[in-house]
């Protein structure tokens, strides 16, 4: 179980601080809405661990994770752009992945491409992500979680830079891969249509506290 | 777009004028040259010449790239009480009289240097050799350029985008991934222009070479035209060695024209996210800062304390001191203030040629280019070149060189300083024009109002550093006033040069102490002082 409890946090100019209570159960999907600056994305930021609470506690099975700094987090992210390195191929990329100099070469690529097959981008291997479509792009760092496979998925907006059909592509293989490796979802999205179509409990930021929609 | 045109011809018949001034030195140049033919060993002289300097600014280069590379990483990665006055050193580098880094450099691994002293007390021992030949030049040269290598390095990685260092660290990159994914990119990116630039500080060399050359076989063209005129009065084979040394550099400056490095030559980075590297590479960075400090520092360390010798402060209560320092003062701030004017009109210039050049006429085009061209071309024109341009003119024209020294010493220099100048105001100047035209347009603001209300009081932090850079290069230059400096009319590092020629070297050091303190106040000053104005305006 990811939980937040009384995770408390306020920037500088801020009125009023933000205060969090979240549980988030193996394989389930917890959607977050609200307007522009109700505090989506930072909270994704202070479980993601870019952000330190200033009181409260973030733990993943009774386990603290705030000592912890993100590198170290069991935490994968998906951004709504920029999630890769443009100069690099979707491979490279997807390997980035996987702790260094920990397996095999072989066994590296094997493990790479088995990602890549499993959004259906095995071809793709050695192409630029440069020279990618915006769908190719998102299922090419989907890859990359998989193969990081940490029990917490963080998803800020990742499906608003894209084309309708391509969302809802990228959303039936997010989905089938949630359910299949139990990670912990938070999703971020300003668009209810993307929360509920991926069967999320749908929270709202209002006030600096999430409540149910 | 006609409103903008104003300014595109004082930029356009200002781009002419200096291009006239560099076609008539080039004149002088080619006469003299035809008036006064070289010597009959010219052709071997200049072959060698030519080799020796390529091989000694190549290898300067590559070292300097070499260093720079890996301190910049280690500043990157470790956080550590003073690392922005460690920054700050670092860009002293651009602005450091090469003169001082020459006497510094001696001071610390010369035969009576700090580190045979060292070396002597601990282990009875001395460095083998001498200073002096071309591993001390390219010493010297990696003290200054590899300091500047590191410091745009540093500049590059501090402006990673947010996003981009978010994913980094979500992905736990390890210290090798990191650097060839994240920090790689951009440090190749910047690597042509800053080797293009350091190579030309290195291939026109001058005051380093002088002091650590140890004779006629490691000279640079630079310091062969300076022995033509002053010793062995040649200006015919001086003229044919500046005129190859200007083809030679600009061989080298036209692929680089594009000139991006800018302001991130000395301008502040962004304050950095602390994302520490883990396991092994820690105590490599630490080690690296450790030693870089020691490598960059203790040369310039070495010429304060040397400057503190009782033997020669003396010399500062000295009329010829007195007077060289009210000229150094004199000619470093007209020469900043005509290079600071002469960069604005070419920069504002081509701002308001950027709005119709991307999308206008392939003449709008063009004209940018022409405009920027001049400017650009003083890059290729060194200090010895550029005086001796003018030191002939005034020969052949029949007026005595020492009544135009003053103006020639201000010109020459502002002209030197123009480059970067209009390299740190250009970019912020066009960005500025871009973002804001359209409202500037709407609410009907142009020319001077639109000068002084937006572009002033948003452009003085580059106003200043580029004013910064300008002062100090003409605070430090040798390379003018040693066609043009006399007795009589000296600056403070000609003063410092006939000291060290006439091996008063306690006088040297505290001539060379003064200017590196000027150095410095000069450097952090101008830029608050010229905040400071808009602070007191706002």
């Amino acid at each position: 179980m990811l939980a937040l409890d009384g995770v408390t946090f306020r920037y500088a100019a801020a009125e009023a601080p933000w205060r969090f209570d979240l549980e988030v159960a193996p394989g389930e999907i917890v959607g977050i809405a609200g307007v522009s600056g109700a505090g989506k994305s930072t909270l994704l930021d202070l479980i993601a661990g870019f952000l330190i609470p200033l009181a409260g506690d973030i733990t993943l099975d009774g386990r603290s994770l705030l000592t912890e700094p993100p590198e170290a987090r069991p935490v994968s992210i998906l951004f709504q752009t920029d999630n890769l390195f443009d100069h690099l191929s979707a491979a490279r990329n997807v390997a980035l992945g996987l702790a260094p100099n920990k397996l095999p070469r072989a066994q590296r690529q094997a493990r790479v491409q088995e990602a890549l097959d499993a959004v259906e981008l095995g071809n793709f291997s050695n192409r630029v992500v440069a020279r990618l479509s915006g769908g190719q792009k998102q299922r090419v760092a989907l890859a990359r979680t998989l193969l990081r496979d940490k029990p917490i998925l963080l998803l800020d907006e990742p499906f608003t830079a894209l084309d309708p059909e391509t969302a809802a592509e990228v959303r039936e293989h997010l989905s089938a891969l949630i359910a299949a490796h139990r990670w912990h979802t938070v999703l971020v999205s300003h668009d209810a249509e993307d929360l509920a179509a991926v069967g999320a409990r749908i929270l709202v930021v209002d006030g600096g506290r999430l409540t149910p929609a | 777009m006609p409103r903008y045109w104003g300014r595109v011809v004082a930029g356009v018949v200002l781009a002419a004028l200096v291009a006239a001034l560099i076609g008539a030195m080039l004149a002088s140049l080619f006469v003299a040259s035809a008036r006064f033919p070289g010597t009959g060993t010219a052709g071997g002289d200049i072959f060698y010449l030519a080799r020796i300097t390529i091989v000694q600014a190549t290898l300067s280069t590559l070292v300097s790239i070499g260093v720079g590379i890996p301190v910049a990483w280690a500043l990157n990665r470790v956080a550590f009480p003073g690392r922005s006055a460690y920054v700050a050193i670092l860009s002293m580098s651009l602005v450091l009289p090469a003169l001082v880094v020459g006497f510094g450099v001696i001071a610390v691994w010369g035969r009576a240097g700090w580190v045979n002293q060292a070396l002597a007390t601990l282990a009875g021992a001395r460095l083998p050799g001498t200073i002096f030949g071309l591993h001390g030049i390219i010493l010297a040269h990696l003290v200054l350029n590899g300091a500047l290598a590191a410091r745009v390095f540093y500049n590059r990685l501090a402006t990673l985008p947010p996003a981009t260092l978010k994913l980094g660290r979500s992905l736990a990159l390890g210290p090798i991934d990191r650097f060839l994914v994240l920090d790689w990119p951009p440090i190749r990116a910047a690597i042509p222009s800053l080797a293009a630039l350091i190579f030309l500080f290195c291939f026109t060399s001058f005051a380093i070479v002088l002091t650590l050359g140890g004779g006629p076989a490691n000279a640079t063209f630079e310091v062969a035209i300076y022995e033509a005129v002053r010793i062995d009065f040649d200006p015919g084979f001086a003229a044919l060695l500046a005129l190859i040394q200007l083809a030679i550099c600009l061989l080298v400056i036209l692929p680089a024209a594009a000139w991006p490095l800018g302001a991130a030559l000395v301008a502040e980075p962004a304050p950095i996210r602390h994302w520490p590297d883990r396991g092994g590479a820690r105590p490599l960075q630490v080690g690296i800062i450790v030693i870089a400090a020691a490598l960059f520092g203790l040369p310039t360390l070495a010429a304060l304390v040397g400057g503190l010798q009782p033997g020669g402060i003396s010399i500062l209560g000295s009329s010829a001191f007195r007077a060289a320092f009210a000229t150094s003062m004199a000619i470093a701030t007209f020469s900043t203030l005509l290079a600071l004017a002469l960069a604005m009109v070419l920069a504002l210039a081509r701002a308001n040629l950027a709005l119709v050049a991307p999308t206008g006429p392939w003449s709008a085009f063009w004209l940018r280019q022409v405009i920027g061209a001049p400017a650009f071309a003083y890059l290729a024109t060194p200090a010895v070149v550029l005086a001796l341009g003018f030191f002939l003119l005034a020969r052949l024209t029949g007026i005595p060189p020492r009544h135009l020294a003053p103006f020639v010493l201000v010109l020459a220099n502002a002209l030197l300083a123009l480059p970067l100048s209009a390299a740190i105001l250009g970019p912020p100047l066009e960005r500025l024009t871009a973002r804001t035209a359209r409202l500037q347009r709407a609410l009907a603001i142009s020319g001077w109002r639109r000068f002084t209300e937006i572009e002033l009081p948003l452009l003085r932090t580059d106003i200043g550093y580029a004013a910064a850079v300008a002062f100090c290069f003409s605070l430090g230059d040798l390379g003018v006033i040693a066609l043009f400096g006399t007795g009589d009319f000296a600056t403070l590092p000609w003063l410092m040069y006939r000291a060290m020629g006439a091996y008063r070297g306690s006088e040297a050091a505290t001539v060379a102490a003064a200017l590196i303190v000027l150095t410095i106040l000069a450097f952090v000053a101008i830029p608050k002082l010229v905040s400071g104005v808009r602070h007191a305006g706002a």
